[in-house]
């Protein structure tokens, strides 16, 4: 999964474009593109000697090898439409075990255990 | 005054407790496998364990507005386990998630967003920060 939020509109396709044909050179498989919408930043950030406040968010979910994610944080770094740039694994959920809350006994913690 | 001297002896017609045997008229209808002990099972009245509010909500960093709900509206700050109230797998998440969302650019950091400042009160804050 990749996020990136980057400026004007007419170079957002570009930027996409751009992005993903650098992955799917080092062998990404790109699946799903989500475009998560264009808002105000939370706070400005300052970036490629710019103080930017707006900004589009995009999601990309892809497959990759690990080592992808070294060369495409530089290769992003270097592009000035991009503002921030991640990369987050997959959050597999398993929240079926939840238990619920256990009372801790803190009693027992208080004596030492040998 | 002839006092017969009389040892002092209470358990004259008495047995031994070992080799007391219940009389027979007394005897109740019980076969020797089964036994007075109480059955061993577990508590039929037990409650069911506490959840939390979170307890099986997925928890992703993209939701800012769940977020929110455990940041302080004046200063932005992660509340404490004492406040939230949410079990530790939980709390740890939230935590996580915040972090994660105010460096990708998601949730502002030194402040709750106004959007979001309306929402129900999950944390029971003694003395708002």
């Amino acid at each position: 999964m990749q996020q990136s939020s980057c400026g004007k509109q007419p170079e957002t396709a570009a930027v996409l474009k751009r992005t993903v044909e650098a992955l799917m050179e080092r062998g990404a498989v790109v699946r799903n593109l989500e475009n998560l919408g264009e808002r105000s930043l939370p706070y400005k950030i300052s970036k490629h000697k710019e103080r930017h406040r707006r900004g589009g968010y995009f999601l990309i979910d892809l497959e990759a090898p690990p080592t992808i994610v070294t060369t495409m944080m530089d290769h992003l770094g270097r592009d000035i439409d991009v503002i921030r740039r991640a990369f987050v694994k997959h959050h597999l959920s398993k929240t079926e075990e939840c238990s619920g809350i256990i009372p801790v006994n803190y009693n027992d913690k208080l004596v030492a255990k040998k | 005054m002839a006092m017969r001297a009389v040892a002092v002896r209470p358990w004259r017609g008495l047995r031994p407790a070992a080799l007391w045997v219940r009389p027979q008229r007394l005897q109740h209808e019980q076969l020797p496998e089964q036994s007075d002990q109480p059955i061993q099972m577990e508590n039929p009245y037990k409650e069911p364990p506490n959840r939390c509010v979170l307890c099986g909500i997925n928890v992703d960093y993209k939701n800012v507005q769940l977020l929110s709900q455990f940041v302080s509206p004046h200063t932005g700050r992660i509340y404490g386990r004492h406040i939230t109230g949410l079990c530790n797998k939980k709390q740890k998440e939230i935590t996580k998630a915040i972090k994660r969302a105010q460096v990708f650019g998601f949730m502002p950091v030194m402040f709750k967003n106004p959007a979001f400042l309306t929402d129900p009160k999950i944390c029971n804050i003694k003395y708002p920060e």
